[in-house]
């Protein structure tokens, strides 16, 4: 009873603070004189028009961020952490416009061959390398240097980071780079490095074809190349005699490295400022409108906030939290919600753990069933939106919005994995019947687990627990100590027993302080381990063709054949919508197996800016740009967001045609 | 004294060699795993992780890295940071970072020690009166409050009123005044409790009762006599406050945006940064040793009846 009066509370409180917020959020809708809706494509364009033209515009864009940029090194640091400068100071091959649209960037022109396994850019001529000055360095950014990325990245010696993609593609370059380890490591001694070395422009599938012609050759179609161009930093160019030369010091600092983007690191202060100056070589200098970005590390998310209101930066992430403490201020009207989240929550299932009752149940498709019905996914998503929970819904592993086919079709509009998003899995009445079908597939009449004794359960380091082999389930969930983290096994503990019963489940929260991934999840300590994906570029093969039997990211060790069956197929299929249709059927066949759980996105808080929306390339899968960008002497209200947003889903409707 | 100097020094170093070697010895006990950020570790295969861990060195003998560490050691090299700030030679990172925390470290020793005695003698002063009591409550709030919640009353409100700079700003010198402030409080009120209790003490005992009643004036009993004596328990922790100038505070420096060391070790640690925590162990354990040795030097010179040695 206490239990149900405690999910009751905990529920109620969070539909009254969404049914509070809805009304906040009318409140800001009604700051529109006229509903969006009610206008004519032409009356919204031409309102958006007007709001562009009313603004004034600076020069200087002030951002922060929270979290150090060690390096510099595009090629041998973690992503996250340097790809929004790098991504600004070095140009790929090409780039999204603001709809998304591949446009010409450091490559003038492209073509592939009909498979899509040979792709070729001519890139643009008279591109100089410059320094942290902004000085021509004289040496001209040529095909050569696409060809260098690549031979640097393909020696282990340069530790470059994230290499599984772009080393299984390009064609000869898995075995140059594992025959080079196989030297370091003494495991091959017939040849030497230097020899190695020496082929590779005979044996790895990039070539300078002329001085501006790069030609990369791929081991399988991948109509997605451009979009991996936009995403992996591992397809960038470098001057690979000056990195050489530098060696281990080759991106330590601003000093050390060259640019060719639209922007240059001009300062440098470690953990505290780092400025870009635009570059005045640029090839598309005309449309770089902000001249000088001006970071600055700011820890502390409420110091950045209070620093935006007081005028000192131009952007200022505000979590849903803080959200409620701004209703009814100022600022109410100024808040916009986040865009779009390419990163899924899911729950991992452990098909290989040390639990023997856990691990007799997850066998059966009717207990996850039962795990996966008994989430009230949108009470969880209040967690991270208490607005609009319904935002934060996710019930595919790859993004919505992230990969479209050439008809413009969304994947996740792909029939099997269409009817997976329109399921309901709120239905705890259900949940209790897949457990009840378990247990009499499961367990004797006694409420004995068929074939297992009781025991103890090695999780360490999280932690021993004793079974007894009989009914509840003994379910291990093992998650962080974040706090948020916390609150959400909570609920999530409350939904399942509620739902499946206590009689039946024995929902238990592991909070483990350290690091999740290699102690918890690597080496199977845990029944239910909380994570997250991200769709890296506009091919489904990203994620699913990691979670196969075999894939690195099957954490949860399960063993599905046709899953794997599936995945060949649409890797071999002949046109890119059989394709997709096939990982749709894939996917589809994981989530309604319920061999992982995809619950909600990533997706979280809002937003205050001075910056003009949809001005700089659409970068779905790789850090927002700078360039275009129009920044306002003041912040952006949510109205006029509302109505440049419409504006701007008309133009990219038009735009997305005619680019088809 | 110089054989108790050169014993004392002997001892010293074998103190830090154990602590370092032990340190050095239990970094590599860690999974190897934890040298790899969770983004990386789930985008990597184990191969690929294995020779990022044999090109750092990660695979040799503890021993054998052992023996890398002390042979560059003595030829000035420190080492690249591994994981915190990949490749970054270890001494650029603590040119850049010990200047800024030991400015404000100083800085703040001395506000604490000139402002903690000053309100130390003013509670003594007027005891049990308004400015015991204004002091007792300034030292509970300090003492018993989190400090996150007046630290960040603080930033956003004193930083308002008094419109002064949210964060550490090098070339702004009025953004230097709150954290300075803030890091100051807690010796300020470390200074004004204990020596209010100390003088408190010293005040009651039978010297001062006697000399009071031979006439000496009150003011000069207190200065000659309760003060000098009262002191002598806080000086021996001053030397120690020369680790706490270099070390930092991480939510301070995390609060005001200060780059400086405040919480590199902790980060140092969780990440698995070996080599950044070796030579930080190294640096905290000879300062140790370096603060606690003119700890006892600094007693011994200001009170005559402690000898260093037997003979003397």
């Amino acid at each position: 009873m206490k239990r149900i009066a405690a999910l009751v509370l905990v529920l109620a409180l969070m539909f009254s603070f969404t049914a509070c917020q809805n009304g906040d959020k009318n409140v800001n809708a009604n700051q529109t004189t006229e509903p969006v809706a009610t206008k004519t494509p032409e009356e919204i364009s031409n309102a958006a028009q007007e709001i562009t033209d009313a603004k004034e515009y600076k020069s200087v864009y002030r951002t922060s961020f929270n979290k150090s940029y060690a390096s510099f090194n595009y090629f041998s640091t973690a992503y996250s952490t340097v790809r929004s400068i790098v991504t600004n100071c070095i140009d790929g091959l090409v780039e999204p416009d603001i709809y998304g649209v591949y446009v010409p960037s450091l490559a003038e022109s492209w073509t592939a061959n009909d498979d899509e396994t040979v792709w070729t850019f001519k890139i643009r001529q008279g591109i100089k390398w410059v320094d942290h000055t902004g000085a021509d360095t004289g040496m001209e950014v040529t095909a050569q240097d696409f060809v260098d990325g690549i031979r640097y990245i393909g020696d282990p010696l340069n530790d470059a980071y994230s290499l599984r993609v772009v080393r299984n593609l390009i064609e000869g370059l898995y075995d140059y780079y594992w025959t080079l380890d196989d030297i370091d490591s003494g495991e091959v001694a017939d040849k030497t490095r230097e020899e190695v070395l020496a082929s590779f422009d005979n044996t790895v599938g990039v070539k300078a074809i002329d001085e501006y012609t790069v030609e990369y050759t791929l081991t399988s179609s991948a109509p997605y190349f451009l979009s991996l161009i936009e995403s992996s930093m591992l397809l960038l160019p470098i001057e690979y005699d000056y990195a050489i030369e530098l060696g281990e010091d080759f991106g330590v600092d601003n000093e050390h490295m060259l640019y060719c983007g639209a922007y240059y690191i001009s300062a440098f202060e470690r953990d505290k400022a780092i400025t870009l100056t635009k570059n005045p070589l640029y090839w598309d200098k005309n449309n770089v409108t902000v001249e000088t970005v001006e970071y600055q590390m700011i820890p502390e998310g409420t110091t950045s906030l209070e620093m935006f209101k007081r005028g000192e930066l131009d952007d200022a992430t505000v979590e849903a939290e803080e959200y409620l403490s701004m209703k009814g201020t100022e600022w109410e009207g100024k808040l916009i919600p986040t865009e779009r989240s390419l990163s899924t929550n899911y729950l991992w299932l452990d098909f290989s753990g040390a639990n023997p009752e856990f691990n007799t149940f997850v066998q059966s498709e009717n207990f996850r069933k039962a795990l996966q019905y008994s989430l009230n996914r949108e009470a969880i998503a209040s967690l991270r939106d208490p607005v609009d929970p319904q935002r934060v819904l996710r019930a595919t592993i790859n993004a919505e919005g992230a990969i479209y086919d050439g008809n413009g079709v969304d994947y996740t509009d792909y029939a099997p994995l269409k009817a997976v998003k329109d399921t309901d899995y709120n239905k705890p009445e259900l949940a209790r019947q897949y457990m009840e079908a378990a247990v009499a597939e499961l367990c004797d009449e006694n409420g004995n687990i068929k074939g297992i004794e009781a025991g103890k359960v090695d999780y360490l380091p999280v932690g021993t627990f004793e079974v007894d082999a009989k009914l509840p389930v003994t379910v291990i969930y093992v998650g962080t100590d974040d706090e948020n983290e916390i609150v959400m096994a909570q609920l999530m503990k409350t939904m399942v027993e509620e739902a499946i019963g206590t009689d039946l489940i024995d929902f238990q929260i592991v909070c483990f302080s350290g690091w999740t991934y290699g102690t918890v999840a690597d080496p199977y300590n845990y029944d239910i381990y909380f994570d997250s994906l991200s769709t890296g570029y506009a091919d489904p093969s990203g994620i699913l063709t990691r979670m196969t039997t075999d894939g690195a990211e099957n954490v949860g060790g399960y063993d599905v054949p046709e899953y794997d069956a599936l995945i060949d197929q649409a890797l071999n299929a002949a046109t890119f919508e059989e394709r997709l249709e096939k990982f749709a059927e894939a996917e589809a066949y994981l989530c309604n197996g319920a061999y992982v759980i995809p619950f909600i996105s990533s997706l979280r808080g809002y937003y205050m800016t001075n910056c003009m929306p949809f001005t700089s390339p659409l970068t779905l899968y790789g850090n927002s740009k700078f360039k275009g960008a129009l920044v306002m002497d003041k912040p952006l209200t949510y109205s006029e967001y509302q109505t440049l947003d419409a504006a701007y889903e008309i133009a990219r409707t038009d735009a997305l045609k005619n680019a088809d | 004294m110089t054989k108790y100097i050169l014993t004392r020094t002997l001892r010293s170093l074998l103190t830090v060699a154990i602590v370092f070697v032990t340190v050095f010895m239990l970094l590599r006990l860690m999974p190897l795993s934890g040298y790899f950020p969770q983004e990386i570790l789930k985008e990597t295969d184990e191969a690929t992780r294995m020779t990022y861990l044999r090109n750092q060195g990660l695979l040799d003998h503890p021993f054998v890295q052992l023996w890398r560490f002390v042979k560059n050691l003595f030829q000035g090299d420190l080492g690249r940071s591994l994981t915190v700030y990949p490749k970054v030679p270890i001494i650029t990172l603590l040119k850049e970072k010990i200047p800024v925390t030991a400015a404000f470290g100083f800085a703040s020793m001395v506000i604490g020690i000139v402002l903690g005695i000053s309100l130390g003698l003013v509670m003594v002063r007027f005891k049990n009166n308004w400015g015991d009591r204004l002091g007792t409550f300034f030292i509970l709030i300090v003492r018993a409050v989190p400090s996150i919640i007046y630290l960040f009353f603080i930033q956003v409100w004193i930083s308002k009123w008094f419109d002064l700079p949210l964060v550490f700003y090098k070339d702004r010198p009025e953004s230097w005044v709150l954290p300075t402030i803030c890091l100051s409080l807690g010796s300020i009120a470390y200074y004004a409790l204990w020596l209010r209790r100390f003088m408190v003490d010293e005040e009651n005992k039978d010297y001062v009762k006697f000399a009071m009643v031979k006439g000496l004036p009150k003011r000069v009993v207190w200065k000659k006599h309760v003060f000098k004596n009262a002191v002598i328990p806080l000086v021996i922790y001053l030397p120690s406050d020369l680790l706490f100038i270099i070390s930092g505070s991480l939510v301070i420096e995390s609060l005001y945006a200060i780059p400086g060391t405040g919480g590199l070790l902790t980060t140092a640690i969780k990440s698995q940064d070996n080599n950044l925590v070796q030579v930080i162990v190294l640096m905290y354990a000879v300062l140790s040793v370096i603060g606690v040795f003119l700890g006892d030097l600094l007693v011994a010179f200001v009170d005559p009846r402690i000898k260093l040695t037997e003979g003397e």
